[in-house]
């Protein structure tokens, strides 16, 4: 009896694994037909002071961009020295639903063939996300399309993603608001091994543009008088190395957090001992050093931690990502390390719709998104990867 | 408080000579545990002048175990500490009136008994400065030496 009941628990056995497997092909044989039937995804995008909206259409071989419409309100926030978010809200009413509308019509794509929408929640500042995302949840009643939440610093990360990534692999996530390391296993499957401990790098660029008097923002102006400086380098006429020296803070703390507050301190102190004319003469010298000292500090901590997780790939992403020198240093270090390499083309390094759609289209492989998900979507500021 | 430290109490007013940023951090530190909630710091003084340090001496006094980070980008964040006292950390250096505080739903914080409010770049919102707000005034002195004022 006990023979026959072994048997025939093991017959049981044998016949779930086999409804196992063939129920597991189904699920792919419709999850082929789901992707083969071209997904297409709308994302908007309002976090800071970038309108912005893209079509995104998901195929079975490749990700293909139908349109990524950014409207920026830089030119009117300079005045400021800043985004103001009264301001910035009230140019995003403005301009939100003009975006959405071009970017469906430079995709062709009208309303009824989308099949996700997504939208930030957060980071990012409040009055800003509010419009986003109030605009998508009445889009996703209206239209009853379902809305999916993505966090806008892994929407950053997703920029790479267009492209097939080798995992694992690490991320240097930097811009005006982050400095982040990120540990990704997988497209979907992500930790933070590290982070700012104050400023992040692209907010110590815009003070040192303001302790030097060069304006907002501060990241392309400090970088432009640092290359000031390289150039006299190379013709001779001062330049060389800089004589002043900054800190390269927390270099050696034995973890993967930054501090970049400490070095727009030593700015402050090196500016201090100077007379207003050595100051202009010597601004180029002094923006070059300090973007040395970033860059440093962030390349080599990027590096140390892909080869402590064992990473076969290194990514970057973020606004500061779009700093052309920072993209060379990472690239070099990283090739020179035997790393694969990636960053985002320059148009979706800075805030932007397409990067939003692409990482929906990575969130919604793993589970489907409910038509009445946009009633449980709420604007969050500080929604932190974790 | 280490015996560098200078202090000038005169009527209400509380001079303190800080010679590091360390000294900052601890001198906040200590700050934080005369709150008890309520309270409306308001941070004046120049980039580097220490206001940062301060701003993590004073979490750290509360009991607040995130990392503080720069609230610029996104205005305000808020953080819990012991006893239940929520930390709101406010930059207002982008802002030109009170009234803009209002957007970003600060004023929940501005009235909570149980809330401290630190406002950094606080000279750009005199408007909303309630009756009873704690001056921080921050000066740069020679080198790290930093004056800090507490009216």
């Amino acid at each position: 009896m006990n023979i026959i009941n072994s048997l025939m628990f093991g017959y049981y056995i044998t016949l779930g694994c086999f409804l196992e497997v063939w129920c597991q092909g189904l699920f792919f044989l419709f999850f082929d037909v789901m992707i083969l039937g071209n997904m297409i995804i709308l994302a908007i995008e309002t976090s800071c002071d970038e309108t912005s909206a893209s079509v995104l259409k998901a195929g079975s071989k490749k990700l293909e961009l139908l349109s990524n419409v950014v409207s920026s309100q830089i030119n009117i926030h300079a005045v400021y020295g800043g985004v103001v978010p009264e301001v910035a809200a009230r140019q995003h009413v403005h301009n939100i639903l003009p975006v959405i509308d071009e970017a469906l019509k430079t995709a062709k794509i009208k309303p009824a063939k989308i099949d996700l929408l997504a939208v930030v929640p957060g980071p990012g500042l409040i009055t800003s996300l509010m419009v986003g995302v109030e605009t998508a949840k009445s889009l996703s009643f209206a239209w009853q399309k379902p809305l999916l939440e993505v966090n806008h610093m892994y929407g950053h990360i997703a920029g790479n993603f267009l492209q097939p990534i080798v995992f694992p692999a690490i991320c240097l996530v930097v811009s005006g608001g982050h400095t982040e390391i990120v540990h990704l296993k997988n497209y979907q499957t992500y930790k933070k091994i590290g982070q700012t401990v104050d400023d992040a790098s692209g907010e110590a660029y815009d003070k040192v543009a303001k302790l030097l008097n060069l304006g907002y923002p501060g990241g392309p102006k400090v970088s432009a008088e640092a290359d000031k400086f390289t150039l006299l380098s190379k013709e001779g006429v001062g330049g060389g190395l800089p004589r002043i020296k900054l800190p390269r803070p927390m270099l050696n703390s034995g973890d993967f957090n930054f501090s970049f507050s400490g070095l727009k301190t030593a700015v402050l102190y090196a500016t201090q001992k100077m007379t207003k004319k050595e100051l202009l003469e010597r601004t180029p010298e002094i923006c070059f050093e300090f973007q040395e000292a970033t860059i440093e500090v962030l390349t080599k901590k990027t590096l140390t931690a892909a080869k402590q997780f064992k990473a076969k790939t290194i990514l970057m992403a973020g606004g500061v990502a779009a700093n052309k020198r920072l993209r060379e240093q990472l690239r070099e270090m990283s090739e020179a390390n035997g790393f694969a390499f990636s960053v985002p083309e320059f148009k979706l390094c800075t805030d932007n719709a397409a990067m939003i759609a692409i990482a929906s289209y990575y969130l919604s492989q793993n589970k489907k998104t409910p038509l009445d998900n946009w009633q449980k979507i709420k604007v969050d500021p500080n929604w932190e990867l974790a | 408080m280490g015996a560098s430290l200078v202090y000038k109490v005169h009527k209400e007013i509380m001079k303190i000579i800080s010679n590091s940023e360390k000294q900052t951090f601890k001198i906040a530190n200590e700050f934080a545990k005369k709150l008890s909630g309520g309270e409306v710091l308001c941070l004046l003084g120049d980039l580097g002048a220490g206001k940062t340090a301060f701003i993590k001496g004073l979490a750290s006094g509360l009991g607040v175990k995130n990392i503080i980070t720069s609230p610029t980008f996104v205005l305000m964040k808020v953080y819990e500490g012991k006893n239940k006292i929520i930390l709101s950390h406010i930059d207002a250096y982008r802002l030109d009136s009170g009234a803009e505080l209002q957007y970003i739903g600060a004023d929940e914080y501005l009235n909570d008994s149980n809330c401290i409010t630190a406002i950094e770049w606080a000279d750009r919102v005199k408007d909303i400065w309630p009756k009873n707000k704690i001056l921080i005034k921050f000066k740069i002195l020679e080198g790290n030496k930093r004056e800090i004022n507490i009216t």
